[in-house]
Order: C-alpha cells, then structure tokens, then sequence
C-alpha cells in the first residue's frame, strides 16, 4: 500500500540531479558523489576503477539502504588532480574500454557465424539462400 | 593466456579479450578476459535489469467468462514476450506527450476468443493480435517458438466461454517488473578451480568427488598439489552464457548492455564537466528522466559513438539498412568492420 512506485529506482524525481558533489571537510583533496537513481552496476564500478586510477588515493562506494537508490562514492586525491577530474577521466576510460569490448563482441561474433556457416540454419527466419540447404 | 591471434588486433590488443564457444538463435556463451570483476559484473547486472524491451503493461478486459480472474490473466499477459526489435525508437511513455498511450509510445494488442466447439479449447500467445499504428511491422508481436506456432499457452476455455480483451504493451525495463528482462537467464562464472576460494564447497567426505567440475575447467590450468595460496591473485576471466527470452536476440542483449552502460557513463561525464564549455556543450541533455535519454542515435551528444565508430550505428543494426536483427545470427552478410 504504501510501497514506493518500481520506477522510482530508475527515474530522476523533477528537479533531482543525477550526480553531485561535495567537498569533504576536514580531509585533503576528498570529495563525495552522491548519484541518485543508481545501485551497485555503477558504484562497485566506479570505486573499483577509481583504486586504479593514477592520483587516486582513496575511494570507496557505499550503498546506504538497499530501499534507496543512491550511491555515495567519497573520492580522495594526491592534489595533481581534483576528485571530479578523477572521476571524468575514469568514467572516460570505461566507456572507451565498454567500446572496446563492444567491438571485439562484434569481430567475434562475425568470426564464430562464418566458422558456423553450413553447420546451422539461418536463425530468426533468414531465408539466407547461401546456406544452401 | 591462449587466444587466438586473429582477435589480437593493432592497438586494441590491451584491451578486453572476447572469445565466443557458443552463438545461436537461443543464447550465447562466451568468454571475456582482460578485464577486471567489477567491468564483468557491471555488464552482467546491466544485461539482467536495464535493457529496455517492451511488454504488455494495461489490459482491458471487455468479456472474461472463463474461470480465471481478469488479474491472473492481465499477470500472464505481462509475462508473454513480445518481439522488442526498434524498441529504441518508442517513446518511453511517461515522457510521451500523449495522454495515457498513443501509437508513439505504445503498441496495442487484441485478443478475442470464443469456444464454440465442444471441446476445451486452448487460447495461445499466437492468438494476440497486434492492431493499429505500428513503429515497424514486428514490434510488439507475441514471441513464438515452438514447432507448432503457438507460443506459450495463456489460458483455456470451456464451452461457451469467451476472453475477449485489450492490450497496451509500453516499454519498461527490468528494474521496474522482471517482465521486461531480455533474458531468460545469464550464466556467469569465474575461477572454474575455486583456486580464489571465493566460494566455499560444501562436502562430505571429498568436495573434489562430489562436485563436478564446471564446463570451463579444462580452460583453465588446476591448480598444483600442494600450491600455495596466491593471496595476490584476482579473476580476470569470466564465463557468460546469456540466454534470451525471445524478445531481443542473445548476441544483441550484449551489445544493449554494453550500450547502456555506455551511456550512463557518458550521461555522468556529461554532467560532471557541464559549464566547462569543452565538450559537453550540447545541449540536448537538459535533466533526463528516463533511464535512456530518448535522443535517437546515440543518446548521448557529441562524447562516443557507442563502438559502431565502423558506419553501423545502432549497436545491433545491421550494416548499412538492413532491419535491425531480424537476419543477426547467421548471415548478416558485409559486416562493416571488413
Ligand atoms: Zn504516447
């Protein structure tokens, strides 16, 4: 009766930001994101790669109720860089390496279909005559 | 790691590594290496929750005398998997300017049937009619996959007994109801050997006897009598095996994911470098609302193409005009990567 609407764990409430940050007190260089209307694919995602990144002293994710859908990443930097450009230059070096994947996917797949030619029916109502069967 | 020389490619040799075993019209197995647990979760937790793919969402119920309640019936609508090609294109319907539905944002679907024999008669997902304005003509059309042409049965009716009914399927995604998940199911695996001990076997008397091997552990080295403990190692090869549901082909499931993820990214670079002027000036990114921004092509302005940098946009589309994937899993002809 009193549950909250499903789509509310996707959908940006009118006026909400997706991401913000703010500044950290009492630490150096350390920022938190707070991103609403997302869970764990992205959280475990960005503080995992943030570990990684150069510059980056610390970084972690947490989710602090299962029933709300926000992240909170806190990001802590050597001062080279700020934890926002930490973080813009992660998310850009994972949709690239999302490209990537993508595109070898793609070359793969087109690889493993010409080794199954002859093997297989067309799939999904291809006629495909050059099967010839 | 043996892989084969043919996918080590220029530059894009340090990147993810994909190994198909398996690509048919029902799932696809593969392998991703290179890359760490939380970029191979990612891609999972998307492929099961955020792929937009269309469903029956309203029903009106104009004659029910059968002996099921019209809400059991309306939950087994839900349920039948409708043909999701061009989904991208449907206005998701919460942003439509329309009120309540329109053919921009919905597809309708009709159900009449009447048993007049006397006999029981079965209604199956074939007998759903999609009626009226269409984005393209299979959109929204009930799966079916069985040698007869039925589909999955709905319900059945006595003599004399009639359902006869309206459907509005919407676009959704998993998150909001399991109704809208592309797969029936995705296989993920990693450490075939449990060398990481990042699982504990249950055993009797010897887990080694009791538990068969999974099908990946001959790709992978076992580990040595009497090995030490690698406390440094980590996963960096993963086993999918993702099966659809019928609505969206196994191989496009992939590629949507990955799409997806994509774009939450780019939507994050987006905001986070807003008033930088660079290169998220354009301004088609004013506050979405809906977990894919709706703005055609590639949703995001300006950043990346989501990988189809080769001329084929759309992720799952065909090289250069053909309909989306209705010929992807065999004999998709010149793909454009050459
Ligand atoms: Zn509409």
């Amino acid at each position: 009766m009193n549950a909250p609407d499903r789509f509310e764990l996707f959908m940006l409430q009118e006026g909400e930001k997706k991401i913000t940050e703010k500044v950290v007190t009492g630490m150096s260089n350390a920022s938190d994101f707070i991103l609403l209307k997302e869970d764990h694919t992205l959280g475990n995602l960005l503080s995992a790669h943030l570990k990684q990144a150069p510059h980056v002293l610390m970084a972690g994710y947490k989710i602090a109720h299962p029933n709300v859908p926000e992240v909170l990443i806190r990001i802590q930097t050597d001062g080279t860089l700020t934890p926002r450009e930490a973080l813009v230059s992660v998310c850009k070096q994972l949709v690239a390496a999302y490209g990537h994947l993508g595109r070898e996917f793609q070359k793969e797949l087109a690889l493993r279909q010409y080794a199954d030619q002859g093997e297989h029916a067309a799939g999904g109502g291809g006629m495909g005559g050059q099967n010839g069967f | 790691m043996d892989f084969d020389p043919m996918v080590m490619d220029d530059a894009e040799s340090l990147g993810p590594v994909v190994k198909i075993s398996q690509a048919d019209s029902v799932r696809t197995k593969f392998e991703l290496s290179n890359v760490d647990i939380s970029f191979a979760n990612s891609l999972r937790r998307v492929m099961l929750a955020e792929i937009p793919t269309i469903a029956i969402d309203l029903v009106e119920i104009e004659e029910n005398s059968t002996v099921l309640a019209d809400e059991f019936i309306a939950h087994r609508l839900g349920l039948i998997p409708l043909n999701a090609e061009g989904v991208e294109s449907l206005v998701n319907s919460r942003d439509c300017d329309c009120e309540g539905y329109c053919e921009h944002c919905s597809v309708r679907l009709t159900l009449h049937a009447k048993c007049t024999g006397d006999e029981n008669m079965s209604v199956f997902a074939r007998d759903l009619v999609p009626t009226g304005e269409r984005l393209n003509q299979v959109l929204g059309t009930p799966i079916v996959t069985d040698s007869e042409g039925l589909g999955p049965l709905i319900l059945k009716l006595r003599p004399g007994q009639e359902i006869k009914l309206e459907c509005i399927a919407k676009k959704g995604i998993a998150k909001e109801h399991a109704k809208w998940a592309p797969s029936a199911a995705i296989g993920f695996e990693y450490d075939p050997h449990n060398k990481l001990h990042h699982t504990d076997l249950w055993y009797e008397q010897d887990p080694k006897a009791e538990w068969p091997p999974s099908e990946y552990a001959e790709w992978e080295e076992p580990p040595q009598e009497g090995e030490p403990f690698d406390y440094d190692a980590v996963p960096n090869r993963f086993y999918y095996n993702v099966e659809t549901a019928g609505n969206l082909p196994p191989d496009a499931i992939v590629t949507e994911g990955i799409k997806v993820l994509q774009q939450k990214l780019a939507g994050l670079i987006h905001e986070l470098t807003e008033g930088e002027g660079g290169d998220g000036a354009n301004g088609d990114y004013n506050g979405p609302r809906s977990p894919e921004y709706n703005t055609g092509a590639d949703g995001f302005g300006g950043y990346t193409t989501p990988f189809g940098n080769a001329g084929n946009q759309s992720a799952w589309g065909g090289a250069g005009g053909t309909t989306p994937y209705g010929t992807t899993p065999y004999g998709a002809g010149q793909s454009s990567w050459s």
